[in-house]
């Protein structure tokens, strides 16, 4: 078989049992790989309780991974949130996912609880499960050091075995920017880590033309500013983004009162080369390498973690947010919950956090102690619990990333009709609305976005099936990943038949989260974003968003979907007609 | 998205790249909507309708090239590969349908060959075109054909001369009514070195839009800056050159800030020039004679076999050196700056011409049409003499 393995690693924890499957090849086909198969995989599961034993947690690679395709050696974990309690993927680079290509899998397919702490490890064709007493309460760089040897770790912290609602799954080199809380999954089921060594190759169907496409990949990588240009992720990383999205009046600032921080140059890209002197760092195999680390090491923030331990705690100091952002990554922590978390709890007391209390709340909150007992539940569970609900700014329970949605009204649609919660990689608007590619739409009108949003929808989730990195689409675009596919694979696709999978997977994923009982009522923004305006200033307004065009912008949504005015399948049967 | 339709028709119009009452837009939201021809608005509407897209243009080209393209190529062929970068970055290849296989199932085979390109070229009807995002795109798109087949059959003539009936005599119309003289007779430069900010923005925007006006450029074919102290005032990247105002990004000569993430891929370029340089202005555009003459190298027995990357050469066209290098990081930043000092011209290979002024953008502007101008003149005395 080209491309895919066709096997599936299955483990039932609680019984201990490991066996490999072989995998439906017409289920490879309508479902990719990555998000689509694992999402797939989780039809009859789907409305189990995420710590239910028997919720399956599915680490799932693409077919172009092990390839010479650019930016592809990655993975999805898919599994149903418990911070949400809607379906959950997140997308994985580092080494692990080409490791587990190398052990001869497609997928892993994890059930069951164990008795007692367990590591998962994968060596070529064996597989076996070892005790982890002794690694259970590590941080993450611990864990990830005393496995080293046995080959690449995906492991979990305190965070997740003390099933914090947005505990990470982290994967050694410094890769763990999950949402959702699958490390509370993970450590629900007493699996402190999955490691894996394989060096099997990928059967390629015609590697001259895989070459030719490689090509074009890359001239169109070097041909956009915002991947490989003289200040692009490539160089900067994602804190590029800082100056950007503050100098648009879009940067979420104290738990979203205002839009504008005239500190955060203090952390920017710029400001961190200078006070870090970055090096490069990133995923197997790839050419941008937007990762950056200090000399000795170390990993620094992305652009998400650096505004919400920023701007919307009120805090500039630099240092302080790298201090976070690694708490964050030994604990296993989503940056981006925790501290949209912290500031919705801050907004709550009138009081937030200052940069000297970060480190003592995020390792209460690791450890669900004192605050952070509050706290591990996630900024909705903490608005309710003060009594003032409206103090969460999230949909769906997810906390918002850091993009405001009055500045960006795509945006704004794509947090609500995103099927994992507020999330902006869904539908990536920021691609159009702001770095202008592939090209540029008016961020403070909803005329078409309703249209370019379910596109862009059902093309990221086949990107994130093929498992491509997402930054990639600011320069490549399907047309030269399907010629990849293609010539990996040897069957034919284009960029209309990967969306038509990818439309397949967004409507799956829709479909179980309506059997869990939602519906259009959590299709909607936190009630400030309609209530008050941002922060306007140089030549920009940023009024509220008008609510009755959202809502009007949103039915059309649905319509286009073939949902009802309810956001709802009017065919309870869509699941079974589906492959 | 009625008023996106219009604007997009007229700029077809506008740039003359295709025939007046024969353009047509689709477009679809939560329902579909055609305009423009009849026949044509049909065509879309249905093609549309197939795709997961938002906006569709089908419109007759106003030059036959594309159909004189497609009549020359083999019969087995389905594609044509354009040498220019445009093509070889965005497009890689653009399919074609003749026009009887068209008959038999023609909407149907075009959204097929929409679904995996974003333009294809149908014998006898035009260039049918697709934006994934926006009927900008759609445009967008449209004029990268239309430029691409332009720049073809240019060069397909050098090498192979005419081939079919009444191609002569078409191309002779072209040459006589279609083509205008380039010139910059009538428009007014602002007088240098500009320092204000407003006065820079503004005069970037006028010339920008000069460019598109006088037929020296498509809208969405160049970038163009303007230096000023500690900062570099330049296009942002998918902008159109003749609606710069409120698309020019302010980057600082040191890199203090990333807010720039959003200008021209071709920064690094502008940045250089001005380091090496006494230039105090940028104007960068593709030109189409200039970019086919770019391409014809008379270099025997060459063993390089991508010119547009690795050529390491230095040709003279007119006083005008020629370069290899490709967009953005691709090593066009490299080749230009060290050889532009001089005459405040370079050539891209199938790319583009860059023009620099040291005082303000009369001079830059006027090298621009001096480069295009000789590169016209050249290539007809090139087909005149084979």
């Amino acid at each position: 078989m080209y491309g895919w393995t066709g096997k599936i690693l299955k483990v039932d924890l609680t019984t201990g049992r490991i066996w490999r499957e072989s995998l439906p090849v017409e289920l490879i086909h309508a479902y990719l790989g990555g998000r689509g198969l694992g999402v797939r995989l989780m039809r009859g599961f789907h409305t189990l309780d995420p710590f239910a034993p028997d919720m399956p947690l599915i680490f799932s690679v693409g077919p172009l991974c092990g390839t010479a395709a650019p930016t592809t050696a990655r993975l999805a974990v898919v599994s149903r949130s418990p911070l949400t309690g809607t379906i959950c993927d997140c997308s994985y680079g580092g080494h692990f996912p080409w490791r587990l290509k190398g052990a001869g899998l497609d997928a892993l397919f994890i059930t069951g609880a164990s008795s007692q702490p367990v590591v998962l490890s994968i060596r070529g064709d064996k597989a076996e499960l070892v005790p982890a007493d002794a690694l259970w309460g590590n941080t993450v760089p611990e864990t990830i050091a005393s496995l080293a040897d046995a080959g690449s770790v995906a492991a979990i912290g305190p965070a997740g075995e003390n099933g914090v609602l947005f505990a990470n799954i982290m994967m050694g080199e410094g890769n763990g920017s999950g949402r959702g809380g699958l490390g509370a999954v993970m450590g629900r089921k007493r699996l402190k880590a999955v490691v894996v060594n394989g060096d099997r190759t990928v059967l390629i169907a015609d590697r001259q033309r895989i070459e030719h496409a490689c090509h074009d990949v890359m001239r169109l990588f070097r041909a956009s500013p915002i991947i490989f240009g003289e200040l692009g992720i490539a160089e900067y990383g994602t804190p590029a983004l800082v100056d950007l999205v503050n100098q648009r009046r879009m940067v979420p600032t104290e738990n979203f009162r205002r839009t504008f921080f005239t500190e955060s140059r203090n952390y920017s890209g710029p400001a961190i080369r200078r006070e870090y002197g970055t090096q490069k760092g990133g995923c197997y195999g790839c050419p941008i390498q937007c990762l950056k680390m200090t000399p000795r090491g170390e990993y620094l923030p992305e652009y998400e973690a650096l505004s919400h331990f920023g701007a919307l705690n009120g805090i500039s100091n630099l240092s302080a947010i790298v201090r976070a952002n690694t708490i964050c990554n030994e604990l296993g922590l989503d940056a981006v919950s925790a501290g949209a978390t912290l500031s919705a709890w801050g907004e709550g007391r009138g009081r937030f956090p200052t940069a000297d209390e970060l480190p003592g709340l995020l390792t209460d909150i690791g450890h669900r102690r004192e605050d952070g007992a509050l706290l591990a539940l996630g900024s909705r569970r903490v608005a309710e619990q003060l009594g003032n609900p409206d103090l969460s700014m999230s949909v769906k329970s997810l906390e918002l990333p850091a993009y405001d949605p009055r500045g960006a009204y795509g945006m704004a649609l794509a947090y609500c009709t995103s099927n994992r919660g507020g999330c902006h990689l869904r539908a990536y608007p920021l691609s159009h609305e702001i770095l202008r590619k592939p090209v540029a739409t008016d961020r403070f009108s909803f005329s078409g976005k309703a249209r370019i949003i379910k596109i862009a929808e059902d093309t990221n989730a086949a990107v994130d099936s093929l498992m491509a990195c997402t930054f990639s689409f600011l320069g490549a675009t399907l047309e030269e990943y399907a010629e990849l596919l293609s010539a990996t694979t040897g069957f034919e696709y284009s960029p209309q038949s990967l969306r038509e999978i990818g439309e397949r997977t967004y409507l799956t994923e829709r479909f179980y989260n309506c059997a869990n009982g939602f519906s259009v009522a959590d299709d909607r923004l936190p009630e400030r974003f309609y209530a008050e305006p941002g922060s306007s200033g140089d030549g920009i307004e940023v009024p509220a968003i008008d609510r009755a065009r959202f809502d009007e912008e949103l039915q059309k949504y649905y319509r286009i979907r073939g949902l009802t005015p309810q956001g709802t399948f009017a065919d309870p049967g869509y699941l079974e007609k589906s492959p | 998205m009625y008023d996106q339709i219009a604007k997009y028709t007229n700029k077809l119009i506008a740039d003359r790249s295709a025939v007046h009452g024969w353009v047509a837009f689709a477009a679809q939201d939560d329902r579909l909507l055609t305009s423009g021809e009849p026949q044509l608005a049909r065509l879309a509407g249905d093609v549309l309708g197939r795709l997961d897209a938002l906006g569709l243009v089908a419109a007759r080209p106003s030059l036959p090239f594309a159909d004189f393209i497609v009549q020359r190529t083999s019969a087995d062929e389905s594609f044509i590969i354009p040498r220019d970068t445009e093509t070889r970055t965005f497009l890689h290849d653009i399919p074609f349908i003749r026009s009887d296989e068209f008959a038999t199932d023609g909407p149907k085979l075009l959204a097929r060959l929409l679904g995996n390109r974003k333009g294809v070229i149908v014998e006898g009807v035009g260039i049918v075109a697709v934006g994934a995002v926006t009927v900008e795109q759609a445009y967008i798109n449209y004029s990268s054909v239309f430029h691409a087949t332009f720049v073809k059959y240019l060069q397909d003539l050098l090498t192979g001369g005419f081939l079919l009936d009444g191609e002569r005599e078409a191309f002779d119309g072209f040459r006589n009514d279609w083509l205008r003289p380039l010139g910059a007779e009538g428009l007014r430069f602002r007088s240098g070195p500009l320092t204000e900010p407003a006065v820079i923005l503004s005069e970037v925007a006028t010339v920008g839009r000069y460019t598109v006006e006088c037929g020296l450029v498509d809208s969405f074919f160049g970038n163009i800056s303007c230096r000023s102290d500690d900062m570099i005032y330049i296009s942002q990247t998918a902008a159109s050159l003749d609606e710069l105002d409120g698309c020019i990004d302010p980057v600082p000569f040191a890199a203090t800030s990333t807010t720039g993430i959003t200008a021209s891929s071709e920064l690094a370029a502008h940045r250089r020039i001005y380091e090496t340089t006494d230039a105090r202005v940028i104007l960068h555009g593709h030109p189409k004679f200039s970019v086919v003459m770019s391409m014809q190298c008379e270099r025997e027995d060459c063993e390089i076999t991508d010119c547009w990357r690795d050529c390491p050469h230095v040709r003279v066209l007119g006083e005008t050196p020629v370069v290899a290098g490709e967009i953005g990081a691709g090593g066009l930043a490299k080749r230009v700056p060290p050889v532009i000092g001089e005459s405040g011209r370079a050539l891209v290979y199938g790319h583009g011409v860059f023009t620099t002024g040291r005082q303000d953008f009369a001079e830059a502007f006027q090298s621009m049409v001096e480069v295009e101008n000789w590169c016209r003149h050249e290539y007809f005395r090139r087909l005149a003499e084979r």
